[in-house]
């Protein structure tokens, strides 16, 4: 299970993330949507543990910080960024003991297989191109055997066998019991992944939906259709604020509840 | 940590494999194995001349390494910007189950071959050239091997690490450490006004007790003093408060809680440094890691149509920036042709080398900023300059026509100080700086011809190499052309002829580059 409870991120005098909070329980695939500068590299970096953050973050129930939620959770970030001194192979082999894991070398080599990358063991980091990166940046994440994976834009460079491959990966994580965050823009690609979505904008958290709240309707229409009202709501904010400022009032509007949001959506400021 | 340790091996010996492949690693090992094996010929010569060869002079000579070093990596440790985590250590290491202070000694560990080495170098240079004691120089390897490291390293986790430090207690160390820079400049000032400038202030500041009692540096120099010379309770009381200071680090690094704080200001210099290395590796030698170039805004009309888009693109370029066409280099050449100005003045002249001074002068800055490629460097990394329709001499001309307005500023400037308090005629100005505009316009199209001929072979560093060649006989046969025309009619003569050979040159460059050019562009 993935937890995040009140997160809020500044740069400086900058809000990228501004109290949000969501709940993700085991064997549920969550997709992260949102425009772009909505926050949500920021709270992938946050979960990841690579900013530093007001709220919580719980990976398994336990907090995100410590090294036992650490040696559950794996991520593969949008860009890649291999070690150049170690091959493709000792990565892999890096990874298992950073975690701790128990794999067989008959387990590296048929995730190494899997993936198309038996013939590029041998080929150091900075020798690969970006598709190939990914691939292996894949492969060390589910070499862990984590019970929560965060996979920012993991489809990005990746040809369409790979695709199609990781795509079955994340239906097998889902299946055995793990705890999936895609955030991404590739919509067509996880139409039959998503179990939940929640789509951001401006820091916030605008809604989220289940895939049976959602119907027929696509995702693609969902973020648009989502957006869209945000925006409408924004403007219309802007202009009420204008208003109540002359009057005096707040033109903050009530926050409505998600199935998985813990404090779901919030319209515009 | 055998993560870790297993990280380091293999990153280590692949390295080493990948360069034992390519040939330019036997070149550079040629070269640098001569450089050093020369060096301390010449170091012994300085030594003695300076008067230095003796245990005194090392601990002098190390002071210097000790102010110089000490309190800027206490300032970059505690802006958590000394350390060096690659984009490589925030995949895979940040995220990881391996703590976080771990990580921290793994990075300060990656540096500790480089230091290996360079107590190896002072363990010998102790030895052969200061005539130091051997059991001095092992107990001394030990030091600089052993707790100096730890020093480092508690330093290292307590001022990284720390998650109680805030900014106000680090801005509070930061303030800390130029304090100690400030005592140090003050005690130096004292030492002057009571001694005057000479090389007794040098060996009564460096190697004096006041010093030995300044915080952390003093310290410091006090432990050398202690392995150097013969104890005084002045050197046994700093050397105390050293390993003192190193014991209460140590405990403080081992009890602090760190749960990986630091990692989002390691991120962002990782960022800033491998932006800055891209950067320098595109010729950018004014690139600091961390420093953005502000831009204002800027507008332009764009006359004509193909390469002349490069010209105005630049030209677009340079307006948005503060300074216009004026950069570092500017600078730089100012400041020479003022200093040689000033010396002029303060020393009445320079004799029989009166009219060389500028030439040689020009030469020497040409070839020391012989490595910054500036727009043109960029030009010839970007695909569009290969894939506007135009041919590749136009290219070639309006990518670099701005680049000529620069030298021929940088030219005035550098010759207009000097040439005034000499009373140089305006025709021997206007040829000197022509000259210096010409072996500019050199040294860019010698980037393009290195790019081609070895930049596939020897690298980066290659590259530079072969263009500091070409350079180098360019400027010895434009100095022997100048001698023989100073000779045969003066100055204005030898400038005349050092034009010559330069305008032909440069047509031979120029012809290479628009060859190599046209070449580079097939192969893109």
């Amino acid at each position: 299970m993935l937890e995040v409870v009140r997160l809020s991120k500044k740069y400086g005098k900058l809000l990228a993330v501004d109290d949000i909070s969501f709940r993700i329980p085991d064997g549920i695939v969550g997709i992260l949507l949102g425009p772009n500068g909505a926050g949500k590299s920021t709270v992938i970096k946050s979960i990841a543990g690579l900013v530093r953050f007001d709220g919580e973050i719980k990976i398994g129930g336990i907090s995100s910080r410590e090294l036992a939620a650490k040696k559950i959770f794996a991520y593969v970030p949008e860009m890649p960024s291999l070690y150049d001194g170690l091959t493709v192979r000792e990565h892999l082999e890096f990874i298992r003991r950073a975690y701790g894991v128990k794999v067989t070398d008959q387990d590296v080599e048929a995730l190494l297989a899997r993936f198309e990358l038996q013939d590029k063991q041998e080929r150091l980091g900075n020798e690969l191109s970006k598709g190939m990166m990914q691939k292996v940046s894949i492969c060390c994440a589910l070499l862990i055997k984590p019970q929560a994976i965060l996979l920012d834009e993991p489809m990005v460079g990746l040809d369409p066998a790979a695709i199609k491959e990781l795509k079955q990966v994340v239906l097998e994580l889902k299946e055995q019991g793990v705890t999936v965050l895609i955030s991404t823009h590739m919509l067509e690609m996880v139409r039959e992944l998503w179990d939940v979505t929640f789509v951001m904008d401006r820091g916030h958290i605008l809604g989220s939906y289940t895939r049976e709240q959602v119907g027929n309707e696509d995702l693609e229409e969902l973020f648009f259709h989502v957006t869209a009202r945000s925006g409408e709501e924004r403007s219309e904010g802007d202009q009420s604020e204008e208003r109540s400022t002359e009057s005096g009032q707040n033109g903050q509007m009530s926050p409505e509840s998600g199935p998985t949001a813990e404090k779901g959506a919030k319209g515009g400021r | 940590m055998s993560a870790l340790l297993y990280l380091y091996r293999r990153s280590f010996c692949n390295r080493v494999k990948k360069a034992l492949r390519k040939p330019a690693t036997y070149f550079f090992l040629i070269f640098f194995g001569l450089y050093f094996f020369l060096l301390p010929y010449s170091f012994r010569v300085m030594l003695e001349d300076w008067k230095l060869d003796s245990p005194e002079g090392m601990v002098i000579v190390y002071a210097v390494f000790a102010i110089w070093i000490i309190p800027t990596n206490f300032v970059a440790y505690a802006r958590r910007k000394g350390l060096l985590f690659r984009r490589s250590d925030i995949h895979f290491l940040f995220p990881s189950p391996i703590s976080p202070k771990t990580v921290l000694l793994y990075t300060h560990l990656k540096t500790q071959l480089t230091n290996l080495i360079w107590n190896i170098i002072l363990f010998l240079a102790g030895l052969y050239l200061f005539r130091v004691a051997l059991w001095r120089m092992v107990f001394y390897f030990l030091f600089a091997t052993l707790a100096e490291n730890v020093l480092e390293a508690s330093l290292v986790l307590v001022l990284y690490g720390s998650e109680r430090l805030g900014e106000k207690r680090q801005k509070g160390l930061m303030i800390g450490a130029y304090a100690l820079i400030g005592i140090l400049v003050l005690l130096g000032l004292g030492v002057y006004l009571k001694e005057g400038l000479s090389g007794q202030w040098v060996r009564s500041f460096l190697g004096g007790d006041a010093i030995q009692l300044v915080p952390v540096i003093g310290w410091y120099i006090a432990v050398l003093h202690l392995l150097f010379l013969d104890p005084t309770p002045v050197s046994v009381a700093g050397g105390l408060l050293y390993f003192g200071l190193t014991a209460v680090l140590f405990a403080m690094a081992v009890r602090m809680r760190c749960l990986g704080d630091y990692y989002e200001d390691a991120e962002k210099f990782a960022d800033d440094y491998e932006e800055a290395v891209e950067k320098r590796r595109q010729g950018r030698t004014d690139v600091r890691i961390g420093k953005r170039n502000k831009l204002g805004k800027a507008h332009i009309v764009y006359r004509g149509s193909g390469a002349r888009a490069l010209f105005y693109r630049q030209l677009l370029e340079y307006k948005k920036s503060r300074f216009f066409l004026l950069d570092f280099n500017t600078l730089v050449n100012l400041g020479v042709g003022i200093g040689i100005a000033f010396l002029y003045c303060k020393e009445g002249g320079f004799g029989d080398f009166n009219d060389f001074i500028l030439p040689a002068a020009m030469a020497y800055v040409v070839l020391i900023f012989a490595g910054y490629t500036g727009k043109w460097g960029k030009e010839l990394l970007s695909p569009y300059t290969y894939l506007i329709p135009d041919n590749a001499f136009r290219k070639l001309f309006y990518a670099t026509v701005i680049q000529h307005i620069q030298a021929l500023i940088n030219g005035i400037l550098f010759v207009l100080p000097p040439a005034l308090v000499m009373g140089q005629p305006l025709f021997t100005l206007v040829l000197s700086v022509l000259s210096y505009v010409l072996l500019c316009a050199c040294k860019l199209y010698a980037q393009t011809v290195a790019e081609v001929a070895v930049g596939g072979v020897l690298g980066q560093m290659g590259k530079q190499f072969f263009k500091l060649f070409l350079l180098g006989i360019i400027i010895t046969a434009a100095a022997g052309m100048g001698i023989l025309g100073y000779m045969m009619g003066g100055i204005n003569l030898a400038y005349l002829l050092i034009l010559v050979l330069l305008a032909g040159a440069l047509a031979i460059l120029m012809t290479i580059s628009t060859l190599c050019f046209y070449r580079m562009e097939m192969v893109q």
